[in-house]
């Protein structure tokens, strides 16, 4: 990576922003399944990667970890650590949408930030931001950047290394 | 590798998200089962394929409750479609063998599939003894049991 490209990914306020729109995303994407436990059962269960018992857990528990995590990038105490682990999630859940195209099962609701009934054709926001499909796909690539601009490159003018050091 | 205070704090934040959501389930009053299916409600029963294939031996009828069209590609052995998404029509055709049926097993595609939860409460609401095939067709051929794929009409 040439000199004025890694700079530029350690800028400070790069790193704000990033953190704080990906804090808010995965907040804002927690708190309704949050509140409806069943309800994304009932949506991870479509996308028939794991088996109902460990759907079952995945869905009382990764709200929480996405809630978790997003108030820590929000509040910027132990960033690197939360942006790793929205990586990790980001990460588990292309792989997840990968099998989910690959066998050409259709999710209408991805789950990602609702757990609603999909929308009536015509509505906003259109039914392609809504399943699993390629716009998912761009969009979790986009923040998994992110998440690993905030892990592993130390904000400039900080001591910090890059985490990849043993 | 992440230098293991790091891992330590990543492992962290994952323990805090999972007991939290645990402690949510339980305590919260919006949690479910996490030992069953989500789609299993209070009243609703299911039989596992080597128990339905022992009703099927015994002149069990089974319904189909996906669209139409997969079970004319290929269903249970004598398997009847009595569709989820076509419900009030399906019913009147197959409504006769429903009522002489002793036993009834609906199945749909597997566990991510609901229809047949939803067919078999409807069943029953309707006073016919309605049970679920756990976790529907993947759970019947794991088992070893085999499918009719002759295409019907």
């Amino acid at each position: 990576m040439s000199n004025a490209a890694a700079s530029a990914l350690r800028s400070p306020r790069l790193h704000l922003v990033l953190r704080v729109l990906l804090g808010l995303y995965f907040v804002h994407a927690s708190l309704a399944k949050i509140a409806d436990p069943p309800a994304f059962a009932r949506i991870v269960y479509q996308w028939q990667v794991l088996g109902p018992i460990p759907s079952n857990l995945a869905a009382v528990t990764l709200p929480w970890v996405e809630l978790v995590a997003g108030l820590l990038l929000i509040v910027g105490l132990w960033k690197r650590d939360a942006a790793v682990v929205v990586a990790i999630m980001l990460a588990a859940f292309l792989v997840a949408a990968g099998l989910v195209m690959a066998r050409g099962i259709d999710v209408v609701n991805c789950g990602c930030t609702a757990v609603a009934a999909a929308t009536t054709p015509g509505a906003w926001p259109p039914s392609w931001t809504q399943g699993v499909g390629w716009y998912l796909v761009v969009r979790n690539l986009l923040m998994l950047g992110a998440a690993l601009v905030l892990g592993f490159m130390a904000v400039e003018g900080t001591t910090e290394g890059s985490g990849l050091e043993s | 590798m992440m230098p293991r205070r790091r891992l330590l704090r990543v492992a962290c934040i994952a323990a805090a998200g999972i007991a939290c959501g645990l402690v949510w389930n339980s305590l919260s009053g919006r949690g479910f089962i996490l030992g069953q299916s989500v789609f299993v409600q209070a009243g609703d029963e299911v039989v596992s394929a080597v128990e339905a294939k022992a009703w099927l031996d015994d002149g069990a009828l089974f319904l189909d409750a996906r669209p139409r069209d997969f079970w004319r590609m290929h269903r249970l052995h004598g398997a009847l479609s009595l569709p989820e998404d076509d419900f009030d029509n399906g019913f009147s055709e197959v409504e006769a063998r429903i009522r002489q049926a002793s036993r009834i097993v609906v199945y749909c595609q597997g566990y991510g599939c609901e229809a047949s939860h939803l067919v078999a409460r409807t069943l029953r609401e309707r006073g016919f003894p309605a049970v679920v095939l756990d976790e529907g067709l993947p759970a019947w051929e794991d088992a070893g049991f085999t499918l009719d794929t002759e295409s019907r009409p």
